[in-house]
């Protein structure tokens, strides 16, 4: 049988240093700008959360294996090897203290793209056994379940059957030939329902087509998320399968930020084409019923209430407009936070963070900037796009006692759908 | 003793907390490249340190120097270079004139005396003196008049460092730059034309930190920020690679961000950071905006064949034929070395054994 070993791990890490990652070692000037950045260290104030230092295993692949002066330094005895040691180590800088955030790479003066190199590293740690158990297992359960949480087809059938029941819309499953094929994240399957509704409200009143496909329903990518390019592509290869036999035009893909940039940005590098249909964001696909003038709403929360932009929405993925367009059709009393859009702070628990058990107290500690935020803001509402900060920030109210409400934008957008005889 | 209060003395003058004075500390930190752990280091030093004595001298130039630092953004560099130094003379800045300012400059020469630092910008003309003169000196007598007891000369700005435009053909007043006229003095260049704001922050920080200049390169330019050309760091470079360039400032090429090199782009020859510390609170250069780099940290810059001309049409005195065969030669190296990497690293894929879920832990012995 096979399994992970430190040679593996330390082949991995050879591997992955392509000509960006080595021109980004060597024109680090150690400015350590990218702490700032980053919300593990802002919040910790320990050094070793520097994004550069989480890299360090890596640096030490690059300069040994492929810098003429490492190579040197290795020969009168001057650099130590890396060792399997080290990796046990960094195993809770490169996971428990990072998100995949991107925010270091936006600061970089030296434009080093952090998080590329992060998400690089973490293959390295994959492949020598050193990932945290909870990502694991979450990847084992999307491979064997088609869901990193292990929701099956089953479970989606019967939410389908409640939704269709509430709306007295059909949810349509396996249709081929129609506009758009919907995504959904387990973690929307299953405690928020309400985003399935929504779809199925929003499509109606814009009258377009849609499925869902029972071979390829879930859209988060462990995969992306453990580190795993592998498994990452087992599991796109799956949504293109789909996808491609139900010849749909658009997939899209729900408000978990990590499963947009796993299927739009990652996907086709995975499997190595283009795919042959588009793929957006749902609030991309909003934005664009709205500017065609087939998304109407009705009434305005009056709430005073902010957005919580989703770190791979905006850093990775350029979704900053949409969202506010959206929501000035809404809300009558939207205040933005500070670094709000491409700089907004992480609410701590992405980049499968949130699997990590043993990661818990730090995700708790980290989430103090996102409170602050808040608070300095004095809102009574929060709206967000991606199912994951949403329970993460939850779980983060509830450690520091803040009751506030989280809603989802599309559901909230749905909630305030214009009957035919009224409209804002 | 210096009768200047510490740096410490008297950021708290100001009504500045310890927390404001750690992230000061944190910006001088990281305008000088240094690791986050250092902080406490530069901390310790800047709370004995007094302010340092700085004289700015301003003789053939536009005040663009002085007007790209003083509009420079957060952390307000301006306020972090002022926080660090006594500037005791600066004739556009300061409040007094005429004799008062004359005597400030006097009495901080004095006072000061081996210990101060002069800042130029501008060039100096040879031709006749009277091209440019203060208070009825003339500038080429006021630098060396100041510089002599000066404990080292920062020449901020293309015209200071290399001549500048004052010095393009046919150089009617006989401009040259500061380190044709001075060479008993450590002298650092900070060519632009203007010069990056940061850049010359972060040089004062690193001399009032460690009391002395940074590492140069053989034009005297600090290599922390002159260690790569404009090319090196363009973000149309892969357009270059490719081969793919805008022929007119408005074809589909352009449109597309296609590289500026065909339309006269000095960025392979020009060493700056703007690439990457960019203008304006970061917010672009002039390639991102739309027009190749006109070289304007470079010498001669202005008489370099062109902005509009293409570099490989031959540039004289800008690439000398030595550079062409250093360049050979770095590239043959570069190549070969390239090539071992590149087998270093398809050996490694080769030797990869797919991840599956079966393989994510090790063995249990
Ligand atoms: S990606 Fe985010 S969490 Fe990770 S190191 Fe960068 S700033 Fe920190
Ligand atoms: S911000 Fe960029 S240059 Fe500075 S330490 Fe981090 S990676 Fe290096
Ligand atoms: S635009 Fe100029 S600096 Fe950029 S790649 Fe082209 S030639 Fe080089
Ligand atoms: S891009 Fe070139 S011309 Fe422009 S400021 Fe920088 S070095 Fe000077």
């Amino acid at each position: 049988m096979s399994a992970a070993t430190f040679e593996r791990g330390y082949n991995a890490l050879k591997e992955q240093i392509d000509a960006p990652i080595a021109s980004f070692f060597s024109s680090c000037v150690r400015c350590g700008i990218c702490a700032e950045a980053c919300l593990f260290f802002t919040e910790t104030g320990d050094p070793k959360y520097t994004p550069i230092y989480k890299l360090e295993p890596l640096r030490k692949v690059w300069e040994q294996e492929y810098t003429l002066l490492g190579k040197f330094k290795a020969l009168f005895g001057l650099a130590q090897k890396l060792t399997d040691a080290e990796l046990a180590e960094w195993k809770e800088l490169i996971y428990n203290g990072c998100t995949l955030c991107g925010r270091c790479s936006m600061v970089c003066p030296v434009g080093n793209d952090l998080v590329y190199m992060i998400r690089r590293a973490r293959e390295g740690m994959v492949a020598a056994g050193h990932a945290p158990e909870g990502l694991i297992n979450a990847s084992k359960r999307a491979v064997t379940t088609g869901s990193p949480m292990g929701i099956k087809l089953p479970a989606l059938q019967a939410q389908i059957k409640h939704v269709e029941k509430d709306t007295g819309l059909k949810i349509p499953v396996d249709e081929v030939g129609v506009e758009y094929m919907v995504l959904l994240s387990s973690m929307e399957i299953i405690n928020f329902p309400e985003y399935l509704e929504a779809i199925a409200k929003i499509m109606q009143q814009a009258g377009k087509t849609w499925t869902i496909a029972s071979a390829a329903f879930e859209a988060t990518n462990s995969g992306i998320q453990i580190g795993a390019a592998d498994i990452a592509r087992e599991l796109v290869s799956r949504v293109v399968t789909a996808a491609e036999k139900l010849q749909v035009k658009t997939v899209i893909s729900p408000e978990c930020g990590h499963a947009y940039t796993a299927i739009r940005w990652e996907g086709p590098n995975l499997i190595g084409r283009p795919f042959t249909f588009k793929v957006q964001h749902i609030l991309e696909v909003l934005d664009e019923f709205r500017q065609q003038g087939k998304l109407k709403t009705s009434g305005f929360d009056s709430n005073r209430l902010t957005f919580h932009d989703p770190c791979q929405l905006v850093r990775r993925g350029g979704v900053v407009e949409q969202p506010r367009h959206l929501l000035k059709m809404i809300a009558s009393n939207f205040v933005e936070m500070s670094d709000h859009g491409k700089m907004n702070w992480c609410c701590g628990g992405g980049g499968g963070h949130s699997a990590i058990e043993e990661a818990h107290e730090l995700r708790t500690q980290v989430f103090q900037r996102k409170k602050t935020q808040l608070e300095e803001l004095k809102v009574e509402k929060l709206v967000t796009a991606c199912a994951n900060c949403r329970i993460v920030m939850e779980e983060g109210f509830e450690a520091y006692e803040m009751p506030m409400p989280i809603v989802g934008l599309t559901e909230m957008l749905a909630k305030h759908l214009a009957t035919s005889n009224e409209s804002n | 003793m210096s009768k200047y209060p510490t740096i410490g003395e008297s950021l708290r003058h100001q009504g500045i907390s310890r927390r404001d004075f750690l992230k000061f500390c944190t910006a001088v930190a990281s305008i000088l490249a240094l690791p986050a752990a250092m902080i406490p280091k530069i901390a310790e030093a800047l709370e004995s340190t007094p302010r340092q004595s700085a004289i700015w001298l301003s003789f053939q130039e536009c005040t663009g120097c002085t007007e790209s630092l003083t509009r420079s953004h957060a952390p307000t560099l301006e306020g972090l270079i002022f926080d660090l130094i006594s500037l005791d003379y600066h004739h556009t800045l300061q409040a007094a004139a005429g004799t008062a300012a004359e005597s400030a400059r006097e009495a901080a020469m004095q006072g000061n005396k081996g210990n101060y630092l002069v800042i130029v910008d501008g060039s100096i003309p040879l031709g006749n003196p009277g091209y440019s003169t203060i208070a009825g000196i003339s500038n080429v007598d006021m630098l060396k008049e100041v510089v002599a007891g000066a404990k080292a000369v920062v020449a901020v700005g293309t015209c200071a460092a290399y001549g500048g435009i004052p010095h393009a053909a046919p150089n009617p007043t006989g401009a040259v730059s500061v380190d044709s006229l001075i060479t008993d003095k450590p002298i650092i260049n900070i060519p632009g034309c203007p010069p990056i704001p940061l850049v010359i922050a972060g040089v004062v920080a690193h001399f009032v930190t460690f009391g002395q200049l940074p590492n140069l390169d053989s034009l005297k330019r600090p290599h922390s920020f002159f260690g790569q050309t404009i090319h090196d760091r363009c973000y149309r470079r892969p357009f270059y690679d490719k081969g793919l360039f805008a022929e007119t400032f408005d074809d589909e090429g352009a449109k597309q961000g296609w590289c500026l090199y065909k339309l006269g782009c000095k960025g392979p020859v020009t060493y700056n950071a703007c690439a990457t510390t960019k203008w304006n609170d970061g917010v672009s250069f002039p390639i991102e905006s739309g027009h190749g780099c006109l070289g304007c940290s470079e010498p001669n810059f202005w008489d370099a064949g062109g902005f509009y001309k293409p570099l490989s049409v031959p540039i004289n005195g800008v690439i000398k034929a030595t550079t062409g065969y250093a360049l050979a030669a770095g590239a043959a190296v570069g190549a070969a070395s390239g090539a071992l990497n590149r087998l270093k690293r398809s050996q490694a894929r080769q030797n990869h054994e797919t991840v599956t879920i079966t393989d994510l832990e090790r063995n249990q012995k």
